[in-house]
């Protein structure tokens, strides 16, 4: 009862309150173990718990997809905490938006959300735990200090914090704590490796797809190849005879077919016999037609001594997570379990809680490790499929989304076309700036005022979108729209540069406004040695990105050889505020530079006939070892508020590489991927 | 459906299986395995990997009556006793991001380093380049590989 009580009172302080008044709520929660023996945990709240052992468990919020949330977070609660940091352990919170609050990973939101609210978790358990060891030695609690993982007194005495857990239950919970000063950190901006790497690399790692439950059926689903139609007729006769089949039937988004094991039910579904309804006959080639139909129009811009204007075409991209979608749904009468790995399991508990008439409280959703996201791990479509599954088996059932599946039925990163015109003084002064961003679909005939999304100083007509109307559902992809509109932009200020008669780098420098974003490409540019003499056929792009806050620029230089362009060298220079994980941090910047070769050189989804024409890693193209080019990678800490590292890594890279491929071939990139042919 | 007796990381274990079920499954779904990750199902992207008798091979494309006597081993079976040099490797280069290629990267890079205890870059683009990630996690791969040689000399 008194949890239910202290469960509401948290869902009305999450919105948005100060995490000193949300410990609040908490005391109920501390004071109804009033019973506890002195074997007992402290779990002053829902996100802390220190065992007797000494061992600390931080709750996290937010879903690993290999961003290293879980180290990140944890580093956190930690360093407020004093704690030993290799005591520290994590375990991830279900879904459930009462107790947590929202969990949506995305829009690298985890740590600048969230980090308030944990460094307070951790700053006013140490302070409960001080209390407790002051109280038991007699002392004043400002005469102890904290020292991992152990409260030290004046005279020498020391109690670790296992020892305190007890005595640390009975003491009040602050109501402010001050947080430390970053001269003060310990943990936070020293390398950390990843908590769950030896769990990785033996294979006791449980993803999603790893779930096994007693009596769990597996199954997996045909989907119609064209977007919007449906099943019409279903012959399973052949399905059925399939050794393992244990039943087959139509679900809301095509057939299932359930079996013993999961090769049966793939067999099974080979075996089908479907006719679909008739859908729209959609063709990226018709689709990039619309768009430069509806992109005629300039915006509207002074005029000058010059004009520059460029087309850039960018396709649809899908995430291709490693780990396909997958979810074991267990829907009894008066309760469902889910175990998936889902970007919003707050939301998917609300979404199965609606699709069996449940409550929310009845619905549990286990959320484990994300074989990758990038934003594909957000809708919980697949989730509600295994729900309609198991619903009608009555048992447990795994769905897994065939790889096929996955490539053929992503929420795709739209395609969009990038209408970009400037005008120039006599000196290549730029006068005026406007960029027209139409997507396949859009939304709508939008209009981004007069925010370009451009760091420099530029008189601005404004960043006009629009789109046209397609089949092809889409979805938010790394760095989301950062991914179509910097790639463009960045490309764009180099053609810039070049009618102006400048150098790329000296040209942004002369325009740039951002002094955090000018400290690191001139940093960048110094670090990638920018203006060094290549070989022929060889040259360096350059190319800056701040959002999510955090400021990149990247140096990269390529060779462009017969039909082939390697990437050869990536300098990129970060400013993340205050770091907190470095190594992390490399990490993403690594994975950035990556996507940015695999989309600049590889990757694109195409329709023909309403339906995607690639369906595996053989033909959606994507990088491999030996495009792995010398990275270099460097921190430069400003010391600011903590900024997001998942997107921020992305955007520039493709510009800088196509801003590369001009400088090594003297033609333009206008297209993604680029394709040497289609240089102009 | 037969009866098949598969040696698995040294441990006789008897399935039913229909005769060209791949490894893969029978190792996910029949046997509890489930450190062998399913990426693409046609020997494309390499998360499967498995050793057999020592060889690197995609479980996805191994039919479970073409294992015969041979011995298979798992990502579970690699550092069973110990951990091997790799897997140290691995962690001590904070190589994992979202970590479900890795058994596949681990295993295929142990098969590897057995005929090629001290590779060029060259040889390990070679080698590893069949096996995907999506992360971008090859650079800090290529690094784990040289030091475990290293390790394992």
């Amino acid at each position: 009862m008194k949890t239910e009580v202290s469960r509401r009172s948290f869902l009305q302080l999450v919105g948005g309150v100060g995490a000193s008044f949300m410990l609040g709520g908490f005391a109920t929660l501390a004071c109804a173990d009033e019973s506890a023996s002195a074997q007992d945990p402290f779990a002053p709240n829902v996100f802390l718990k220190i065992d007797p052992d000494g061992v600390c468990t931080v709750s996290i919020t937010r879903s690993d997809m290999g961003q290293g949330v879980r180290t990140t977070l944890a580093m956190l609660v930690a360093e407020e905490l004093d704690a030993d940091w290799s005591m520290v352990k994590v375990t991830q919170a279900p879904g459930d938006r009462a107790t947590y609050g929202g969990m949506g990973t995305g829009g690298s939101s985890s740590v600048r959300g969230t980090n308030q609210q944990l460094r307070r978790v951790g700053a006013s358990a140490r302070a409960m735990l001080v209390a407790a060891a002051a109280k038991q030695w007699g002392v004043e609690p400002s005469a102890c200090r904290t020292e991992a993982g152990k409260v030290l007194g004046p005279s020498g005495q020391s109690l670790g914090y296992g020892a305190l857990t007890t005595a640390a239950k009975a003491i009040p919970i602050p109501t402010d704590v001050k947080l430390k000063e970053r001269s003060e950190y310990k943990i936070i901006g020293k390398p950390q490796n990843r908590l769950d790497n030896l769990d990785v690399v033996t294979g006791k790692a449980v993803y999603g797809a790893d779930v096994r439950r007693e009596g769990m059926l597996y199954a997996v689903c045909l989907r119609p190849s064209v977007f919007g139609s449906k099943s019409e007729t279903i012959d399973d006769a052949k399905a059925r005879a399939v050794p393992g089949v244990v039943d087959v039937f139509a679900i809301s988004s095509g057939v299932a077919v359930v079996a013993s094991n999961t090769w049966a039910a793939l067999k099974g579904r080979e075996a089908l016999e479907v006719k679909w309804t008739e859908g729209p006959k959609h063709s990226t080639a018709s689709l990039r037609e619309a768009l430069k139909a509806a992109a005629k129009d300039h915006n509207a811009m002074p005029g000058g001594a010059k004009r520059v204007t460029a087309n850039y075409e960018l396709p649809y991209l899908a995430h291709a997570t490693m780990e396909t979608l997958n979810a074991v749904a267990d829907v009894r009468d008066d309760r469902v379990e889910v175990w998936t790995g889902s970007q919003s399991p707050d939301s998917a508990q609300n979404n199965v809680a609606r699709a069996t008439g449940l409550t929310a409280d009845k619905v549990e959703i286990h959320n484990l490790l994300l074989g990758g996201g990038f934003g594909r791990k957000f809708s919980n479509e697949w989730i509600g499929e295994a729900v309609e599954i198991s619903k009608r088996m009555k048992k447990p059932v795994q769905l897994l989304w065939s790889r096929e599946c996955d490539i053929q039925h992503d929420l795709y990163r739209p395609m969009s076309e990038h209408v970009l015109s400037a005008t120039l003084d006599a000196e290549g002064k730029p006068l005026g700036f406007s960029h027209q961003y139409l997507q396949a679909p859009g939304r709508g005939s939008g209009d981004y005022g007069t925010n370009t999304y451009l760091p420099y100083e530029v008189p601005s007509a404004g960043l006009r979108s629009a789109g046209v109307p397609s089949s092809v559902p889409t979805g938010a992809w790394r760095s989301v729209e950062h991914s179509q509109i910097i790639v463009a932009n960045e490309c764009f200020i180099d053609e810039l540069a070049h009618a102006a008669g400048k150098d790329p780098f000296e040209f942004r420098k002369s325009i740039l406004k951002n002094e955090r974003l000018l400290k690191v490409l001139i940093s960048a540019a110094e670090k990638g040695q920018w203006g060094k003499t290549l070989p022929k056929g060889s040259g360096q792009g350059i190319a800056c990105f701040e959002g999510y806050g955090s400021r990149i620029a990247h140096v990269v230089e390529v060779t462009v050889k017969d039909d082939t362009i390697k990437v050869d060298r990536m300098v990129a220079v970060v400013d993340a505020g205050t770091t907190i994980n470095p190594r992390g941090v490399e990490a993403q910047i690594q994975g950035g530079f990556m996507d940015g070769i695999a989309t600049a050189l590889y990757a694109e989804i195409n329709i023909d006939g309403g339906a995607v024409e690639e369906s595996n890693w053989s033909d959606y193209g994507w990088t491999r070892m030996s495009d792995t080019p010398k990275m270099e990678i460097f921190i430069e800490d400003s010391g600011g508020a903590f900024g997001g590292m998942g997107e921020v890594g992305y955007p520039s890279v493709p510009a800088a590489i196509a801003n590369a491929v001009f400088a090594a071939t003297g033609k333009q990139v206008r297209k993604f991927p680029i394709r040497l042919s289609e240089l102009v | 459906m037969a009866t098949y007796k598969i040696k698995v990381n040294g441990i006789t274990k008897t399935v039913e299986a229909e005769a060209e079920m791949p490894l893969l499954w029978a190792l996910r779904d029949l046997m509890g395995l489930t450190g062998t990750k399913y990426g693409c199902g046609i020997g494309s992207c390499g998360s499967c990997t498995v050793m057999l008798n020592g060889e690197s091979v995609r479980s996805c494309q191994t039919a479970i009556s073409d294992v015969g006597d041979k011995d298979v081993l798992t990502i579970e079976g690699l550092g069973a006793r110990e951990l091997h040099p790799l897997q140290k490797a691995w962690v001590e280069h904070d190589v994992p991001q979202c970590g479900f290629c890795q058994a596949g990267q681990i295993m295929a890079a142990a098969a590897f380093l057995k005929e090629t205890p001290n590779p060029t870059d060259a040889q390990i683009d070679e080698a590893m380049n069949a096996i995907l990630c999506r992360c971008g996690t090859y650079p800090r791969i290529r690094e784990a590989i040289k030091a475990a040689a290293k390790e394992m000399k």
